[in-house]
């Protein structure tokens, strides 16, 4: 959607006298410092079109922020817990889906519940990275991986984008290794090679420093699952509803946006950093296989076949039709971490102050509510604890132009290189790392890193304005709004 | 390109005139030129095949049944996983729990109305199922201008948007359930307008898949995938066949099933057709298929104790409702899979020396080089589907078809006009051919398979392979159809 306009302004501004018309006041303003932020999304946009060096000249990035991120508050932890209204016989199984999220894979498979681990793999246990501040959620402070990546004699090494104190993140190739063809798969930072649950196996980890020093190489950090089950039953046509509302606004404020749809089905998708998944099964079942390198029914292919790796039968977990077994023991794993994350409640924010009440206006004035859109209603579901709730997650989820200086170069789907979804805020308030690669765990960082002009390849971003408006708040509007942020 | 180029040299002599001779000399070297270039193509000798196809073998079926070697838990659970597969959906008060959920768009109201023949899980029967479900409870439905009594199941999808540039794709359900007696409300939903999409060449069609020996498909490693398709490079490379693997996002693993082998797995593949095909939302698409009339989403009003679904999703795990034993406990996407998995592949007929020279000519004309003819599966943790041997006759890869066949709906890594290898096990019973299944004679489906480049389309990779198989001789083409027949 926002293609063609930019095409359209290619068009536009290419004769000379539309040039100069347009660029000759921007100059000016700019020069007399005034109401020039109402122009630095047209500016950026042109800069695209005209050639990035003589445009980006005439734009200067907003005035600095002056608020301060109080950092994230401190636990226990406001989020972690079930839905409320589950039902006796759901809250039964809490246990059992608690344990499936909490187990520790090996390589060996003794039962339909454990083992499986790689050949490759990111970690061993779901909850080792949704951790922080409770099972479930994202990056812990301390890095996790170190005690993983050496277990029972592992030769791994660490790749060099993992940091004690770092979030944990996981790498992508734009391309294949030596060759233009694309890629954008996962590739897991971690073999079993060496590990003693695993003789046999020689394969060695991937050549992040070359992919690295080529610019190949992306990063990703880990997404919080709480409220996901909420997320996921969002009808289609009420976020589509959403993105076609207040739409006089967000031209002005550059905001356009789009849905990453579902090939076959046409849904909208909602999870993943660009919104690549339609719901926490797949989403279970996918990251069992790219994570943890467990095969399971909906993805039962090893990732990597190398004779002597693979260790188990395949699929490593399946439907346990053992008679007798209680009714939980009966699904494979995926199921049960589709419902650990399903029934996750979503973060509980703090009670609001006069500071965050000011705040959450001022998010709204400034504009970051037209893509952090504050809430959405469930319909009547047929688990009756998911259905009829108002859920508070500040997103439209839907993809946006985030600019050159987040694009991380993979499309998804429909979701261009420089697109990424509009990350939920509920939970920021204890969150540790912030963007799609965990770049900061400032807050007030984060913010300014949505603003990004546009360059040759990528159009600006469609914050630019937001960013531009809150840079140009008063300290203590600045700082309540951030104030309001770390409440959730 | 042979089109083009003649339709170029007559466009510039019907402009010429007897005053501009430069002209005519233009045109003759551009007519010589044309000519030289036709010639230095590979000879074209596609004609008519001499073969006639016998036809579908008679029932009883040589499909249909469950491995033998499952174990006796698995098997304790065959008649379950079966009444599911068959089940007849209703949007609300239907016999059963698990029975609701239609709508508000559906293609169908079963699965097995459609993966009919020659026994459930298998492809379209010949007589249409869909006359004696389109207007069920009252439904106001007129039946598509492409679904004939005796014509396979074919689903629509149009290629753009209404706005004729934007990508669509995506399957346009037939039917709605307006008016019907157990969806109260709902009246205003209309179907597709599929005659405004037929006359702006926006529609395009795909038939009903067999599932039998899915759970073969499904674990068959991806580096047999892969060695197969890098093996005999120079036969290829002369046949002109390349082909590639159509990948999953993220996990990086090859997709195996549907035309353009666009989907991962069972579970991944029943949890979407279950939405498109049916209209019953489930835990892995978790929404209704149309949500923009309030009227026609659940909860519907039915009187009190009939069931209904309560909302999305349509269907969903029992987990622990009340004491049940294991085998209720899945929803119904996974008992479809359960089905489809320990569906054992459809038993070929005995060789005949007809079909042993057919398996010969099969190979010598290379039709093999896609239709590559076995993959052992690797270990399995399900006994009855480790290291079984599956001849199921296909790459698993997607291949260039050429215009001839190109449906314009790019899918993943497939392209407009590629096309999955299609399995050929148990086409020795099937009724309806490609994709769209556009011919019942199994002799057209092969000359179908050759297609000339266009300016938007390059050749089918088959093109060399089909001129092979017209330059047999009469009883060689014979035995090889015959041998395509008793599969």
């Amino acid at each position: 959607m926002s293609l063609p306009e930019n095409t359209k302004m290619v068009q536009k501004s290419s004769t000379p006298w539309k040039w100069i018309r347009i660029v000759l006041p921007v100059v000016l303003l700019l020069a007399i410092c005034t109401v020039a932020a109402a122009y630095f999304p047209k500016g950026a946009r042109t800069a695209k079109v005209m050639g990035p060096a003589a445009m980006r000249t005439n734009v200067v990035r907003p005035a600095s922020a002056t608020a301060t991120d109080p950092g994230p508050r401190p636990l226990p932890a406001n989020a972690g817990g079930f839905l409320s209204k589950l039902s006796a016989n759901e809250v039964q199984i809490e246990p059992s889906i608690t344990t499936e999220f909490n187990r520790v894979h090996d390589v060996v498979v003794t039962s339909p519940t454990d083992g499986g681990l790689g050949p490759r793999f990111n970690s061993n246990s779901c909850a080792s990275c949704h951790a922080y501040p409770a099972v479930g959620g994202s990056s812990p402070p301390s890095n996790p991986l170190f005690s993983v990546y050496n277990l029972k004699g592992a030769s791994n090494t660490m790749p060099f984008f993992i940091t004690t104190s770092g979030p944990i993140l996981e790498a992508r190739f734009i391309n294949q290794p030596g060759t233009n063809i694309p890629d954008g798969n996962v590739h897991q930072n971690f073999t079993i090679k060496g590990r003693s649950d695993a003789s046999g196996c020689n394969i060695s980890q991937p050549d992040f420093n070359t992919a690295s020093s080529q610019g190949n190489l992306v990063l990703r950090q880990v997404t919080p699952t709480y409220g996901a089950g909420l997320v996921e039953v969002i009808r289609n046509i009420d976020i589509v509803n959403n993105m076609n509302s207040n739409t006089s606004t967000k031209k002005t404020l550059g905001i356009t946006g789009h849905p990453n749809h579902s090939g076959n089905d046409g849904s909208i998708q909602r999870f993943g950093w660009k919104s690549q998944i339609r719901s926490t099964l797949i989403a279970a079942a996918q990251q069992m296989n790219v994570e943890m390198g467990v095969t399971n029914e909906t993805f039962p292919n090893e990732i990597d076949q190398t004779s002597g790796c693979v260790l188990n039968p395949v699929p490593e977990t399946v439907t346990n039709f053992a008679p007798g077994i209680l009714t939980e023991m009966f699904p494979s794993d995926p199921e049960r971490a589709e419902y650990f994350t399903q029934w996750m409640a979503p973060p509980t924010p703090a009670a609001s102050t006069s500071s965050t009440s000011n705040g959450k206006t001022q998010f709204t004035n400034v504009g970051c509510v037209y893509c952090h859109t504050t809430s959405f209603t469930t319909p009547p579901t047929s688990r009756p604890a998911l259905g009829g709730i108002k859920i508070n997650l500040y997103s439209d989820l839907i993809v946006h132009h985030m600019g050159p200086g987040l694009a991380d170069g993979l499309a998804q789907g429909e979701a261009g290189p420089d697109e990424f979804r509009t990350s939920p805020l509920w939970g920021i308030g204890q969150r540790l790392f912030f963007m799609h690669d965990g770049r900061t765990t400032d807050i007030v960082s984060a913010i300014e890193d949505h603003f990004s002009l546009g360059n040759s390849t990528y159009p600006a971003s469609e914050a630019n304005q937001s960013v531009t408006n809150f840079n140009n708040l008063s300290s203590k509007n600045q700082q309540d709004l951030v104030n309001f942020l770390r409440s959730l | 390109m042979r089109k083009i180029e003649e339709t170029q040299v007559q466009g510039t002599s019907g402009s010429a005139t007897r005053r501009h001779i430069p002209y005519y000399l233009a045109v003759a070297l551009l007519a010589a030129a044309s000519v030289m270039a036709l010639m230095s193509k590979p000879p074209v000798v596609h004609g008519s095949a001499l073969a006639t196809d016998p036809g579908p073998r008679p029932l009883p079926a040589a499909a249909g049944q469950f491995y033998s070697n499952l174990s006796s838990n698995q098997k304790s659970i065959e008649n379950r996983l079966t009444q599911i597969f068959t089940e007849v959906n209703f949007v609300a008060g239907g016999p059963l729990v698990k029975t609701v959920g239609l709508g508000p768009r559906f293609n169908s109201n079963s699965c097995s109305s459609c993966h009919a023949y020659p026994a459930v899980g298998g492809s379209s029967p010949p007589n249409n199922p869909l006359f004696a479900i389109y207007q069920l409870q009252g439904a106001t439905n007129t039946m598509p201008y492409f679904i004939t009594t005796t014509g396979p199941v074919i689903v629509a999808r149009f290629p753009l948007k209404s706005d004729g540039v934007t990508p669509d794709g995506s399957v346009h359900q037939m039917f709605t359930i307006s008016n019907r007696s157990d969806a109260p409300g709902c009246t205003t939903m209309t179907q597709p307008d599929f005659n405004g999409a037929q006359s702006s060449n926006n529609i395009i069609f795909r038939q009903v898949t067999p599932t039998y020996g899915a759970g073969l498909i499904e674990l068959i490693q991806e580096s047999d995938i892969l060695s197969n398709m890098n093996a005999n490079g120079a036969l290829k490379l002369s046949l002109g066949i390349t082909g590639h693997p159509n990948y999953s996002d993220d996990d990086g693993t090859i997709n195996r099933f549907g035309w353009k082998a666009q989907q991962k797995s069972l579970i991944y593949f029943s949890g979407e057709a279950y939405t498109v095909e049916e209209g019953v939302s489930d835990e892995a698409f978790p929404s209704e298929n149309d949500e923009s009339i309030a009227s026609c989403l659940p909860p519907f009003p039915v009187s009190a104790g009939t069931n209904k679904t309560k909302g999305v999703p349509d269907d969903r795990n029992d987990t622990g409702e009340a004491p049940k034993l294991p085998v209720n406990f899945p929803g119904d996407l996974e008992r479809f899979a359960l089905f489809m998995r320990f569906l054992a592949p459809p038993t070929p007929v005995a060789p005949t020396s007809s079909t042993s020279n057919g398996l010969t000519q099969f190979q010598n004309v290379g039709c093999n080089m896609c239709h590559q003819i076995s993959f052992t599966t690797p270990s399995s943790s399900i006994a009855a589907l480790s290291k079984v041997k599956a001849s199921l006759y296909s790459d698993l890869l997607v291949h260039h078809m050429g215009p001839g066949l190109a449906d314009n709906v790019p899918q993943g890594q497939a392209a407009g006009d590629e096309f999955r290898t299609a399995p050929l096990w148990g086409v020795g019973q099937r009724y309806f051919f490609l994709h769209d299944g556009r011919t019942t004679d199994i002799v057209s489906a092969i000359e179908d398979h050759f297609s000339s480049g266009n300016s938007t389309f390059g050749n089918s990779e088959a093109n060399t392979v089909i001129n092979n198989f017209n330059a047999l001789s009469q009883q060689n083409q014979q035995d090889l159809v015959n041998f395509l027949r008793s599969l």
